[in-house]
């Protein structure tokens, strides 16, 4: 368990935040489990659409 | 149509708080939303887990650095796993690698996850809960 978690990229590491802070903002906010899983699905796409888009938006930069 | 949401004490609201605080969960535990419990648990212990075992650093109260302070409080926020982490990261941390920075924030993220999961324990405790569906109620516990 720890040398998974030892051997994970940044992408890795992104992608397993965001899916474990999606999941418990869903419970935080949602009642149902059908909004939950709506939520967390929805939630979970914009971290990682948004954390992609601003890496690509800081790429030009990155020299 | 709304739950009447259950009229509990202050002092439950408070108990189940600093019990949440203290282990993530607990105080959903206490009010018996088994679910939330286990899922709060579940979710702050994988991240504090994960950001030692990336060897990440966790910040003492005594350093005179505001940034140093701010990460402490939000690494106390994990309550048990705070003051277990020197017993789980055994060969300290190590923010040298990327790894590591990644897991001072993986642990962090922890412990301001785990406060608003207190929040929501205090505000369910004062029989302030989320408005749903009479249907649906028992599904939320």
């Amino acid at each position: 368990m720890t040398g998974f978690f030892g051997s994970l990229t940044h992408f890795g590491a992104m992608t397993f935040f965001a899916l474990v802070v999606s999941i418990t903002f869903a419970f935080l906010s949602k009642r149902t489990n059908r909004e939950r899983l709506q939520y967390s699905v929805w939630a979970f796409l914009a971290f990682m659409v948004i954390a992609i888009g601003i890496g690509w938006l800081m790429y030009p930069f990155s020299n | 149509m709304s739950k009447e949401a259950p009229n509990r004490n202050q002092a439950v609201a408070i108990a189940a708080a600093i019990a949440g605080w203290f282990v993530p969960g607990l105080g959903h535990l206490i009010l018996r939303k088994w679910r939330k419990a286990a899922v709060y648990f579940l979710c702050v212990g994988a991240l504090a887990f994960a950001g030692l075992a990336m060897r990440g650093a966790v910040f003492s109260g005594s350093s005179d650095d505001i940034f140093d302070r701010l990460g402490f409080f939000a690494d106390l926020g994990a309550g048990v796993f705070y003051f277990l982490s020197h017993a789980i990261q055994a060969a300290g941390p190590d923010v040298a690698h990327a790894t590591g920075d990644y897991g001072t924030r993986l642990f962090a993220s922890a412990g301001m996850l785990n406060l608003l999961t207190v929040l929501e324990a205090f505000d369910i405790g004062r029989g302030v809960e989320l408005r749903g569906d009479e249907a649906t109620a028992s599904e939320a516990k």
